[in-house]
């Protein structure tokens, strides 16, 4: 088990400096800097856009500025923003927390509304209660996320008067407001996720229920239950796991557009305002933490796996 | 859909051209008209399309960081919506015989939002650090004019200038910089510390800036202008689209909606207790054209462009024709200072004359030619279209190519536009819209490479003659070379359009798109 878990830590490390590298690259290959974005359309002359790249530091080479910010990085330091002047941890800390929190409510409502169904549409296979799940699916899975939210909008406006407040507030600062603004981007996510969820379970329950030992369980005359869920869930929940760790990297992935559509001032709508505004730590560091986020849930997933099956531990 | 008149807004505006030797604060004309039923009190949130990147307004360019730090920071001068400098922390503006000293005599009593009270040195020290190029204030270029500033006594400024500059009262106004208190520019984190803390001497004070989400100002308890402003607070709720913002007004979650396409409006009119209005606005929707680039480089290549273009039918495409089609002049300034349309060359389409043109210039065949528009900018992609029809029917084959704004604002600053949309506005002065775009360097940036020796005589000119006649006449003759030599085609100016609630009294939208109406507007 520990050889395991340093040998995942090994090459998570690699594949983070990897990481660290290409996006600081790929900021810099991005024409336009903050000085252009400060200057806009301003006729401001030569020197001053020179006064800008020296104060950002922008007039080192890019090898020095490389090494400096990964020295600075390793040591814990992911630097300030260059609009905010805020440390990147406490704005990426401050993300996260609002990404975290969709996160895991669309986890949870997915999961609670996915694994039933598709359970259920793997147990009553071919029958129209299947269909009916899996045209479900295949709309959730179809319909994009962005499409699906706006609908939610402007649905609940027009047939319930009711839309969510614009202004983010924290759970802690007014819970009404921030389960009020939560309501329909995890409705938005969860239905997609929940659609995922549906086809993978009754794929593996499908499987599942054709195997000899299920056959075995039947004859042994055990109750519909107990073959469900003691014989057959049991086994599902393996490759479950490995999803559910998947499904929360692409709804961690995947909240940009929420964010966008919604307001809410998490770690996507960070990326991507620093991208839009050229701000090179931000974008470095928020980047940085999502590929160890990553790398952290795939671990885990790996650790989970090995404490679901004994054999994985060997 | 109420529908604001230009000319009710501009009556004052030729009367504005002229630049008398002694400018008086009239204190009641700031900030548009006041309402005798308002009320103080009360909390408003405003659904902003836009996000202010920082509040910076000595360093950050951004029309949005405009738009909501002129409540919070004042210059010297306020923009006044009919083309007027109205003199704001100034008390009153003289200029010398020849033109080239200027002395302000400044209000006293004034406090910064720090407590300390405002004296010309605070003000000497923010205009030097404004125009000092190696601070890096967009600005700078626009006051390159002035040699030194003095502070005789504590309530008097002195601008000592190396040509005389008529537009210097409205390049003193609140687009870049502002009055802060001495010293506190010196900190290098002095930009970003303006997120957390306001020191200005504007009617609002910062509260709270959450980026991605809101800001919050709230009102300046020592303001200097009795009685203003009177709400309390006023949130900016960044929307993430308009259809949103719609929806928001609707459910009342916002007071107030600047829209920056007209037709996403529309839906709107009909809703009880709301209110759609459409303002004059100081605007353009342009064409800008590289005179280095590819066949841009021959005029005649860019005056077939502009006489096969039908700027109304554009107009129609991109803004469901809510805007007006000018010249070479904005909407809100055309009264003052525009050249009829029918005076200008190539502005009637014209194809016969576009396809001889091309011929002569050597592409009997046509041209093909790339055209930039800009992600984001919505406006752009249907205009493109009807662009690309209408160039084709003159063998100009447009192909248009889409980058991303900070692509885009690189290119131009690098002076490597190619053939590109532009949407940009002005402060209400002429030599302030032309002057950094088409001066030659190094005076100006000349973004468009046109490097024209008689534009730049005029623009100098311009700048520098006091009698308002004389002025106009330069302005006249310098329209008319850039609409002859076409560096730019000016299209059309889209009105801009808000949306409020019934509870918010007396907003008046001004021509720049800046939320200066705030400061009259209360809440029932």
């Amino acid at each position: 088990m520990i050889a395991l878990i340093a040998r995942r830590l090994g090459s998570a490390a690699v594949a983070a400096l990897l990481s660290a590298l290409a996006v600081f690259l790929l900021m810099r290959a991005v024409p336009g800097d903050i000085v252009a974005q400060m200057l806009g359309q301003s006729g401001s002359d030569r020197s001053a856009e020179a006064a800008l790249r020296g104060f950002f530091g922008l007039d080192r080479p890019v090898h020095v500025q490389f090494l400096d910010w990964l020295g600075r990085t390793l040591a814990g330091d992911l630097g300030a923003s260059w609009y905010q002047g805020r440390r990147v941890t406490a704005m990426v800390a401050e993300a996260f927390g609002v990404t975290l929190e969709l996160g895991l409510v669309t986890l949870l409502l997915a999961t609670l509304l996915g694994v039933p169904l598709g359970m259920l549409a793997g147990i009553r296979e071919g029958t129209r209660l299947d269909a009916a799940i899996q045209g479900f699916a295949m709309l959730g899975l179809s319909a994009p996320v962005f499409w699906v939210g706006l609908m939610l909008l402007v649905g609940s406006a027009a047939f319930l008067d009711w839309s969510p407040p614009f202004v983010y507030r924290d759970f802690s600062d007014d819970p009404a407001d921030n389960i009020a603004i939560l309501i329909l981007p995890v409705l938005s996510l969860a239905l997609l996720q929940a659609a995922a969820y549906a086809q993978f379970v009754r794929g593996l329950m499908v499987a599942e229920l054709r195997r000899e030992h299920i056959r075995t369980a039947v004859a042994k005359g055990l109750s519909p239950r107990a073959i469900y869920f003691k014989h057959a869930l049991r086994n599902v929940l393996i490759p479950l796991t490995t999803f559910m760790g998947l499904i929360l990297v692409q709804i961690l992935g995947g909240v940009v557009v929420i964010e966008s559509l919604f307001s809410l001032p998490g770690l996507g709508r960070l990326i991507l305002s620093g991208l839009q505004g050229r701000d090179y730590p931000v974008v470095q560091g928020a980047l940085l933490f999502v590929v160890l986020l990553a790398i952290g849930v795939n671990l885990l997933v790996d650790l989970l796996y090995a404490v679901i099956d004994p054999r994985l531990r060997r | 859909m109420i529908r604001i008149g230009r000319r009710g807004i501009l009556a004052a505006g030729l009367a504005a051209t002229a630049l008398p030797r002694v400018l008086r604060a009239e204190d009641d004309l700031l900030y548009g008209a006041g309402d005798p039923q308002a009320r103080r009190g009360g909390r408003v949130t405003i659904g902003s399309l836009v996000e202010p990147p920082a509040l910076d307004p000595f360093r950050q360019a951004a029309d949005a960081r405009i738009r909501v730090s002129v409540l919070m920071y004042q210059g010297l001068f306020y923009e006044d919506e009919s083309g007027t400098a109205r003199p704001l922390l100034a008390r009153e503006a003289r200029v010398s015989e020849d033109g080239k000293s200027w002395t302000f005599a400044l209000r006293q009593g004034v406090k910064f939002h720090t407590g300390q009270t405002m004296s010309s040195t605070d003000v000497k020290y923010s205009y030097d650090f404004m125009r000092d190029t190696s601070k890096g204030s967009p600005g700078a270029g626009d006051l390159s004019s002035v040699e030194a500033i003095e502070a005789p006594d504590p309530h008097s400024v002195v601008f000592r200038l190396s040509r005389p500059n008529a537009a210097l009262p409205m390049t003193l106004t609140n687009k870049y910089g502002a009055v802060v208190p001495a010293g506190f520019l010196d900190d290098a984190n002095s930009g970003t510390r303006m997120n957390e803390i306001s020191v200005g001497t504007g009617p609002f004070k910062l509260r709270s800036f959450r980026p991605n989400s809101a800001l919050v100002m709230e009102r300046f308890a020592d303001y200097w202008q009795q009685g203003l402003p009177h709400l309390d607070e006023v949130t900016f709720a960044v929307m993430p689209n308009s259809a949103a913002m719609a929806v928001a007004l609707q459910s009342r979650r916002i007071d107030l909606g600047l829209f920056s396409r007209p037709q996403d409006t529309q839906a709107l009119g009909n809703v009880p207790g709301l209110q759609v209005r459409r303002w004059p606005s100081l605007n353009q929707k342009s064409l800008d054209l590289d005179c280095n680039y590819g066949s841009l480089r021959d005029v005649r290549v860019r005056q077939a462009i502009a006489l096969a273009i039908d700027k109304k039918t554009v107009m129609d495409a991109a803004i469901a024709g809510y805007g007006q089609v000018i010249g070479t002049m904005v909407a809100g300034m055309q009264e003052a200072w525009g050249v009829p349309l029918d005076e200008l060359p190539n502005q009637r389409v014209d194809l016969d004359r576009a396809r001889r043109l091309l011929a002569e210039s050597g592409h009997p065949d046509g041209v093909e030619i790339d055209l930039t528009t800009i992600i984001g900018y919505d406006w752009m992609d249907p205009a493109a279209l009807a662009i690309a029809e209408q160039l084709r029917r003159v063998n100009i084959r447009a192909n248009i190519r889409r980058v991303e704004l900070g692509v885009w604002i690189r290119n131009f600053r690098a002076r490597e536009m190619g053939f590109t949309f532009n949407d940009w506005g002005t402060t209400p002065d002429p030599s302030l819209l032309y002057y950094r775009h088409f001066r030659a360097a190094p005076q100006g940036a000349d973004f468009r490479n046109w490097n024209n020796a008689r534009a730049s005589a005029l623009l100098d000119r311009g700048q520098e003659v006091s009698d308002p006649a004389e002025r106009k006449r330069i302005y006249a003759e310098f329209q008319k070379l850039l609409a002859e030599e076409a560096p730019t085609i000016m299209m059309f100016s889209s009105d801009l359009l808000t949306v409020n609630t019934a509870r918010l009294h007396n907003y008046r939208q001004h021509g720049t798109g800046w939320y200066f109406g705030l400061i009259r507007a209360w809440a029932g």
